[in-house]
C-alpha cells in the first residue's frame, strides 16, 4: 500500500550516507528485514520514479520507519535535502524479505557497504546473536557496525584499502565465522553489491550451509508490474535453464540455492 | 457527475480512462491499490506465442521527465495468461474490463494468440494489436512502420477473431494519417496511440549507453506534446474510434486528448510513481467535466478550435 508519511528526522550519519526517520506506523508494523520501501520524492520535480530504499529498522510502537542512505544522485541528494515535517508519499513494505530465524538459527550476516542497513532488522530480532561481517572499500564507508554490536553481535570488518579489519573482501572472513558457529544451525543472510552476493552464494553452496542473498536492482514500478528489476534464477525447465524474476515481487531476497550463476 | 459512459465502437466502458499496456502488469499487482474493475479497462502486457525472456539488464533509465525501456516483452504466454492464477483467471474474478495486448513475430504468430484468446474469450472485452514496440527485433515495431505490412497483420488478426479490434499504432513514421487509415481500412474496431518513441542515454563516466538494448522507448509528460499532435493527426483522419495516450498524469492531461480527437486515453508510466494515478484521472476528469458545465465527455472529444 501507498501511505504519506511525515519526516521525523534526517541527518548525516558520516560522509555521504544519511538516515532519514519517517512516522509510518502501517509500514513500521508489517515491516521485516531485507524488504523495502519505494519513495516519491516530493522535491525531485523533473524526475519521473519513486527511488527504493530497504528498511533499515523499524519502532512498531512509535509508528517509526528508518531508511539509511547513501548520497549517490539525483535523488538521493534531493532526499538528503529534506527537513523535518515535509511528507512523502511511501509504498510499503515491499518485497519478500528474509526469512526470520528461529531460536536454533545462528545468524551470520555479511554486509557490502550500506547493504548493512538490511540485514539490522534481523540481528535486532533474532534469538540467538550471530555473527555480523562487514566489508567495505575503506573506513569511511563502514557504517552502521556499531549498531551491531549494541545488539550483541560479534562484529568483524574488512576494508579493500586495509585501512580497518581485514585488508580484502568480506567473503574472506566467511571461513572463520562458519567455524565459531561449529555444530550450530547456521544461516548466512548477505546484501551488499552484485559480485559479492554471488561469491557469497557460491561460497556457501560448496560449504552446504544456507544462505539468504538480497540482490536488489535499479527499479522502477516497485509491485511487479514493469519487469525492470529482475534477476537471473534457476529454472529447470526452461530451454537456458534461467528465467529473470522481478526482485520487487519474488524478491529482492532469494536462497543462494535459486540464483542462476551463469 | 457527468456521464463519463463511454463507446468505442463494439465496445462500452464505463468510464474512458484505461492503463497502457506494459505498464499494468497483468492487474493483480495492483488490485491492493484500488479495485481495478472501476477502470475503463485493464489493458495488459503484451501476450505472444511463447513465454519470451525479454532483454537483458539493465531494462530502463530515468531521464528529464521520462524514462527510456526496453524490457523487451518479457511475458508468460498465451498458455500460462489463460490458465494460470495470476493472469486470465484473476482478472475474470477481479470484475475488471480487460483488454489483452497481443504480439508475435510472424503474421502467423499474431493470429495464433488471437484465435486461443477468442476460444476462451470469457472476460476478454477486446484484443489490442501491439505492432509498435521499438525494442523487439522482430515483428512488433516491423509491422508498424510500413502501412502495408500494418495491413496484412490488422486483416489477418481481424479474421482470427471476433473480438473488438485495436491497433497500438507507432509514433515512429513520418505520416500517422496513412497509418490510422490503414488499420482502419483492415478492419480494426478502433486505434491506440502512442507507443514509445525510440531514444537513447548515455553514461558519461562509463561511456556505454545506460540500457542494455542501447535504444529503448521513451515515455513519461517528456512526449505528451508529440502524443497530443499525433491523436490530432490521427482521428482527423479516420472515423473509428481513438484512444490517446502518452505522459497523461493528471485529469487536465487526458481533457488536451479528448480535444485533440481521442474518444478514450490510457495512463501510463504515471502508474510508476504513483499507482492509483488512472483512478485520479477519472475522478478529475468528472470535476472538470462538472465545473465547465459538460453533461457528457463526447461534446469536448475532438472539440479544439483551430
Amino acid at each position: 500500500m501507498d501511505y504519506q508519511c511525515k519526516v521525523i528526522s534526517n541527518v548525516c550519519l558520516k560522509g555521504d550516507y544519511y538516515r532519514i526517520v519517517f512516522f509510518a506506523p502501517e509500514i513500521a508494523e508489517k515491516a521485516k528485514a531485507g524488504q523495502f520501501v519505494h519513495v516519491l520524492i516530493p522535491t525531485l520535480k523533473d524526475r519521473i520514479l519513486r527511488r527504493p530504499f530497504s528498511i533499515n529498522d523499524t519502532d512498531a510502537e512509535k509508528g517509526l520507519l528508518t531508511v539509511t542512505y547513501k548520497k549517490v544522485g539525483r535523488g538521493t541528494a534531493e532526499l538528503a535535502l529534506l527537513q523535518e515535517g515535509v511528507s512523502c508519499r511511501i509504498m510499503g513494505p515491499q518485497g519478500n524479505g528474509f526469512t526470520v530465524p528461529d531460536e536454533e538459527t545462528f545468524p551470520i550476516l555479511v554486509a557490502g557497504g550500506y547493504g548493512s542497513a538490511a540485514t539490522f532488522l534481523i540481528a535486532k530480532h533474532s534469538p540467538q546473536k550471530g555473527i555480523f561481517l562487514m566489508g567495505a572499500r575503506s573506513e569511511k564507508d563502514l557504517i552502521l557496525f556499531e549498531e551491531y554490536e549494541k545488539v550483541n553481535y560479534d562484529v568483524r570488518l574488512a576494508t579493500n584499502d586495509g585501512s580497518v579489519g581485514h585488508k580484502g573482501f568480506v567473503t574472506e572472513l566467511l571461513d572463520d565465522a562458519i567455524a565459531a558457529a561449529k555444530g550450530r544451525k547456521i544461516m548466512i543472510y548477505g546484501c551488499g553489491p552484485e559480485a559479492m552476493l554471488l561469491a557469497l552464494g557460491r561460497l556457501a553452496l560448496e560449504k552446504g550451509v544456507k544462505a539468504e542473498l538480497s540482490l536488489d536492482r535499479n527499479m522502477c514500478c516497485g509491485t511487479g508490474a514493469c519487469f525492470a528489476c529482475v534477476v537471473k534464477v534457476k529454472d529447470e525447465s526452461a530451454p537456458e535453464k534461467w528465467r529473470y524474476s522481478r526482485s520487487c515481487k519474488e524478491g529482492p531476497v532469494y536462497g543462494a540455492e535459486e540464483v542462476y550463476y551463469g | 457527475m457527468a456521464d463519463l459512459t463511454t463507446i468505442l465502437g463494439p465496445l462500452t466502458l464505463k468510464n474512458p480512462v484505461m492503463t497502457a499496456s506494459g505498464t499494468f502488469g497483468y492487474g493483480a499487482e495492483y488490485e491492493e491499490f484500488f479495485p481495478i474493475k472501476e477502470l475503463g479497462a485493464v489493458v495488459v502486457k503484451g501476450v505472444a506465442p511463447w513465454v519470451s525472456n525479454g532483454n537483458p539488464m539493465p531494462r530502463v533509465a530515468e531521464v528529464t521527465s521520462g524514462m527510456l525501456n526496453a524490457i523487451g516483452l518479457q511475458g508468460p504466454g498465451v498458455d500460462k495468461f489463460l490458465h494460470d492464477e495470476h493472469y486470465l483467471p484473476f482478472l475474470r474474478r477481479s470484475g475488471a474490463t480487460t483488454i489483452v495486448n497481443i504480439w508475435g513475430k510472424k503474421i502467423e504468430d499474431y493470429c495464433e494468440v488471437a484465435e486461443r484468446l477468442t476460444a476462451e474469450k470469457e472476460g476478454i472485452a477486446a484484443l489490442e494489436i501491439n505492432i509498435s514496440c521499438p525494442n523487439v527485433k522482430e515483428g512488433g515495431i516491423a509491422f508498424g512502420t510500413d502501412p502495408k505490412m500494418l495491413s496484412k497483420v490488422v486483416s489477418a488478426v481481424r479474421k482470427s477473431t471476433n473480438l473488438p479490434l485495436i491497433t497500438k499504432l507507432s509514433p515512429n513514421v513520418t505520416k500517422i494519417a496513412d497509418f490510422a487509415i490503414a488499420a482502419q481500412d483492415a478492419g480494426s474496431d478502433m486505434i491506440s496511440l502512442i507507443n514509445t518513441i525510440p531514444g537513447m542515454s548515455i553514461d558519461i563516466e562509463t561511456f556505454r549507453p545506460r540500457i542494455a538494448n542501447v535504444t529503448g522507448g521513451l515515455s513519461g509528460p517528456a512526449i505528451k506534446p508529440i502524443a497530443v499532435r499525433m491523436v490530432y493527426e490521427a482521428s482527423k483522419a479516420v472515423t473509428i474510434p481513438v484512444i490517446g495516450m502518452g505522459g497523461i498524469v493528471t485529469a487536465e492531461d487526458a481533457i488536451e486528448f479528448f480535444l485533440a480527437g481521442a474518444d478514450a486515453i490510457a495512463v501510463g508510466t504515471a502508474i510508476f510513481s504513483n499507482p492509483t494515478a488512472p483512478m485520479e484521472v477519472i475522478a478529475g476528469i468528472d470535476r472538470w467535466l462538472d465545473a465547465h458545465g459538460i453533461k457528457s465527455l463526447s461534446e469536448i472529444v475532438g472539440a479544439v478550435k483551430i
